[in-house]
């Protein structure tokens, strides 16, 4: 028995809403999952964050739900909710017991088609207070916290759509109007820009007409934009220093590497876990092993629709200067980008893939999350397999070659190191 | 025919939900031994808990668990700290361990077909540890960087401190897991020798499996999990609590603090079966989710904040009640009146849909808590912990059914104090420190990290 491979049904509405349904009967628990094709990297100069600020919007009730209600018709099912947002799109999710499936599908399909008439100035003016106050405790009042920013904003090129935080700027979210959200929703969230997936233990003809009974009424519209699929590429290494209330110093290193799912990014993960990815990597032997020169190292592939990049993250041990980090890095790199790895170190890290692979398995929203991530990058949704593959047929040499052809091109490197003279005096009286 | 939208969907007949069978019974040399079976995977997820958490560790020795923890898989067995890891990684297999304050828990994910070499691998860090001085010093050194590393987090601040200035003194559970620099400088490789041989027998340790496993070799297997026979505690442990008689406002000083992390409840008593359900209730209804009382009024209403949240917090002999949230400086003292709003509001108890709304948000989400082997291990974990009834799982959505409004107000005026108030700020002093002496609540102390006032 193959558990890898996923029975699905796909099909389309009238209005071009994608629908996704998978029956999974270990437990009875029906998941909703919805991806709307929009991310941070629609967003325009000036108005950054609003596709998050819509994944706060959409749980301030919509037409038939008052606010606050949406949250509470599914928490007194005992279900779970949330979103997220990422450059490239923005999901919404619920898991519940599954005699509640057509409330989820009753609630989801309001907010999809009924939203706008529900939102006001004074839901706006709260959500973007708590927006605010997020942006404020994730990254402004947390130690490193601005690094993500610093690095996307300098790693790609200006305007190029993965320039910004998904969050947004703190100035572009107190600029919010109640028309740059209207004006947004009508952009990209038509049901011709989404994909709906269920997933669990469900009637499937039940739930395909259920479906039909409260999405296919929605109108879809047609002016998306979607961001210029581009490769950016970086010309000369660049080099910032920023300081933060820090105790350690701390160096990011970051390379424009491949797109999601594209041939080298699979190979980008495994170089990943060979660098730092246990403690006899390469980098946490020889840095926080060995030479206790670091206190934490990281090596991750990431990567989006558009591009990928890969970065590798050390934090100094009081000390120790960035520069002796710095050359340590490079001196493994260049090491790997010329030696074929050791065939356990790859062994290793295939293993461990492949038995995270199999343990996803065990939540139904997990899932039906994943389902719909295979059908938005690669458009199929039970795609389970073949991504394993990719990792299965790394070779040895294929490491080294595809470590040379992104790490030795140039590369963005932020220093975060403590401020000179912190206001950190604990003298005052 | 066009959709009447305006009216919620009714749910459809209920689910019916079994529990996963869970079998207990004792190894030969009485490890209690909690299993249950779910073969939809070929995965085993399995965890060894040791009574031997930080409140047992010694006056002067504080960080000395968490130590023992970091130390006893850098080499065990045939293998060194590198080979060891390796061993675990070649078969797929995640290994982790970690202390915190009442339990060393060792944690294990595998896939079915490397259960045994996964097994063995445990038994050979339960049984010979190197404990090597090279590896244990390079551990310490790691926590006195970490130590160093939470002046940073707010977060983290708040939350070590907070249990410092509730629980008070002498109290064991008043010191962090990860210990202090003064005392991790006393603590040699050979307390980490003694304190492992003190704590690690079957009798005082508890195995814990979920997934596609064979009874009869799990059985097998914990008979031969521990050599050491020791069957006698040695080490010593009282609770030494001082209930706060007056509310008490502390303050640490965090320059240039863009939020305020705030901490606001008292001390509680610890779990007990009688009054469990009706807490848990109450406290759903004030601040336990999204939907609480005390999130709708901070966040949804007033925007001072991400979210604020409410909880009893249960050690095995201890426990405490808290609010906390994180809000912009400006709103740092309207944030705290607001909480004290609700504390003082849920002493007139709550309204019959609100605890209907709590009753069927906890009954209906009860399924969801055994989908995966680590839930099911972890929610067993703390049937041990708390010594709870055998049929504890089956009678718990009787037990919340059977909590009525009267027992949510007693619940109510018996837990929540409003008057002997732990507060404790962590914010920019120079921004907040007026406002918050105008509130009149109690004294205000300004507390460097170990708790120590500073400035009254």
């Amino acid at each position: 028995m193959n558990h890898l491979d996923l029975a699905y049904k796909k099909y389309m509405l009238k209005n071009g809403l994608e629908v996704i349904l998978h029956q999974n009967k270990n437990l009875p628990l029906a998941a909703v999952n919805i991806w709307y094709k929009v991310g941070s990297a629609n967003e325009v100069k000036d108005k950054t964050g609003l596709a998050h600020l819509f994944e706060h919007m959409m749980f301030q009730g919509s037409q038939n739900v008052p606010k606050e209600m949406h949250f509470r018709f599914i928490q007194e099912a005992g279900g779970t909710l949330n979103g997220s947002t990422t450059l490239d799109r923005t999901n919404y999710y619920e898991k519940v017991p599954s005699n509640f499936l057509e409330m989820i599908l009753w609630l989801e399909s309001d907010r999809m088609g009924y939203l706008l008439p529900a939102l006001d100035q004074e839901k706006l003016n709260n959500q973007k207070d708590v927006v605010s106050n997020e942006r404020l405790e994730r990254y402004d009042n947390q130690p490193y916290g601005l690094a993500w920013e610093i690095i996307i904003t300098n790693l790609f090129p200006k305007n190029h759509p993965y320039s910004w935080p998904t969050i947004g700027f703190m100035n572009d979210i107190k600029g919010y109007t109640l028309e740059d959200v209207k004006s947004f929703f009508s952009k990209y969230y038509s049901p011709s820009n989404a994909t709906l997936t269920v997933a669990g233990d469900f009637d499937e003809s039940e739930t395909t007409e259920l479906i039909e009974k409260y999405f296919s009424e929605i109108s879809p519209y047609n002016n998306i934009h979607r961001p210029d699929s581009n490769s950016p590429q970086l010309n000369e290494i660049k080099t910032i220093t920023h300081e933060d209330n820090v105790q350690l110093e701390r160096i990011y290193l970051a390379w424009i590497t491949d797109k999601a799912y594209a041939n080298d990014d699979a190979v980008m993960d495994v170089l990943g876990d060979i660098l730092a990815g246990s403690k006899n990597s390469r980098l946490y032997k020889n840095l926080v092993f060995e030479k206790e020169i670091a206190q934490d190292v990281s090596a991750f592939q990431f990567s989006g629709k558009l591009t990928g990049m890969f970065m590798i993250v050390a934090t100094a041990k009081p000390n120790v200067k960035l520069d002796e980090l710095k050359s340590e890095i490079m001196r493994e790199i260049e090491k790997i980008a010329k030696e074929k790895v050791d065939s356990n170190e790859l062994l290793k890290s295939k293993n461990g893939i492949k038995a995270n692979f199999i343990s996803s398995l065990q939540h139904v929203d997990g899932i039906a999350d994943q389902l719909n991530s295979y059908n938005f990058f690669v458009g199929k949704p039970n795609y389970f397999s073949e991504d394993l593959k990719r990792y299965e047929i790394i070779e040895e040499e294929t490491i080294s070659k595809t470590a040379e052809k992104y790490l030795t091109k140039p590369y963005l490197e932020l220093r975060i190191i403590p401020k000179e003279n912190p206001a950190a005096t604990g003298q005052e009286k | 025919m066009s959709l009447d939208r305006t009216v919620k969907p009714f749910p459809k007949d209920e689910i019916n939900f079994s529990l996963p069978a869970v079998e207990s019974l004792k190894s030969n040399d009485g490890l209690q031994i909690f299993m249950a079976h779910k073969d939809n995977l070929p995965l085993i997820q399995f965890n060894l808990v040791v009574n031997a958490g930080s409140k047992l560790d010694p006056e002067g020795k504080k960080g000395l668990s968490n130590l023992v923890a970091m130390t006893i898989d850098e080499g065990a067995g045939n293998y060194n700290s590198l080979q060891l890891s390796d061993q675990f990684e070649i078969l797929g297999t995640s290994f982790n361990v970690s202390a915190d304050d009442d339990l060393i828990t060792f944690s294990i994910k595998t896939l079915k077909e490397n259960f045994k070499r996964s097994f063995d691998l445990l038994k050979s860090i339960i049984n010979s540890p190197h404990f090597d001085v090279k590896d244990f010093e390079r551990e310490k050194r790691k926590v006195l960087v970490r130590l160093l590393q939470i002046k940073d987090d707010p977060e983290e601040i708040a939350d070590i401190l907070y249990e410092k200035l509730i629980f008070g003194g002498s109290n064991p559970y008043a010191y962090s897991t990860l210990g202090n620099d003064k005392n991790l400088n006393n603590i040699e490789v050979s307390s980490v020798n003694t304190f492992y041989k003190e704590n690690f027998f079957p009798k005082n340790s508890a195995l814990f499996i979920a997934g596609d496993f064979n009874r009869e070799e799990i059985i097998q297997h914990a008979n031969s999990l521990f050599e050491n026979q020791n069957d006698k505690k040695t080490g010593n442990f009282a609770i030494d609590s001082t209930e706060q008689k007056e509310t008490r406002i502390y303050l640490f000083h965090k320059p240039d603090a863009a939020q305020s992390e705030i901490r606001i409840g008292h001390i509680s008593d610890k779990r007990n079966e009688n009054d469990y359900y009706s807490k848990l209730l109450m406290n759903n209804i004030l601040g336990g989710q999204f939907s609480s009382r005390i999130n709708l009024n901070l966040r949804e209403k007033k925007g001072y904040t991400y979210g604020a949240f409410s909880r009893f917090n249960y050690y095995k002999d201890a426990g405490y009640f808290y609010v906390s949230t994180s809000v912009g400086t400006e709103n740092t003292v309207n944030a705290v009146k607001e909480i004290l709003f609700e504390l003082k509001e849920i002493q007139n108890g709550a309204k019959k849909e609100e605890l209907a709304f709590s009753k069927s948000s906890i009954v209906r989400r009860f399924p969801s808590n055994f989908e995966t082997n680590k839930q099911i291990t972890s929610n067993l974990i703390s049937k041990y912990v708390f010594s709870l009834p055998d049929d504890y799982f089956n009678n718990y959505i009787d037990k919340i059914e059977n909590v009525n409004l009267g027992d949510i107000n007693i619940a109510a005026k018996e837990n929540i104090s409003v008057d002997n108030l732990v507060i404790l700020i962590v914010g920019d002093k120079n921004k907040i420190a007026n406002e918050l002496s105008q509130l009149q609540l109690g004294n205000i102390c300004e507390v460097n990290e170990f708790g120590e006032i500073i400035e009254e």
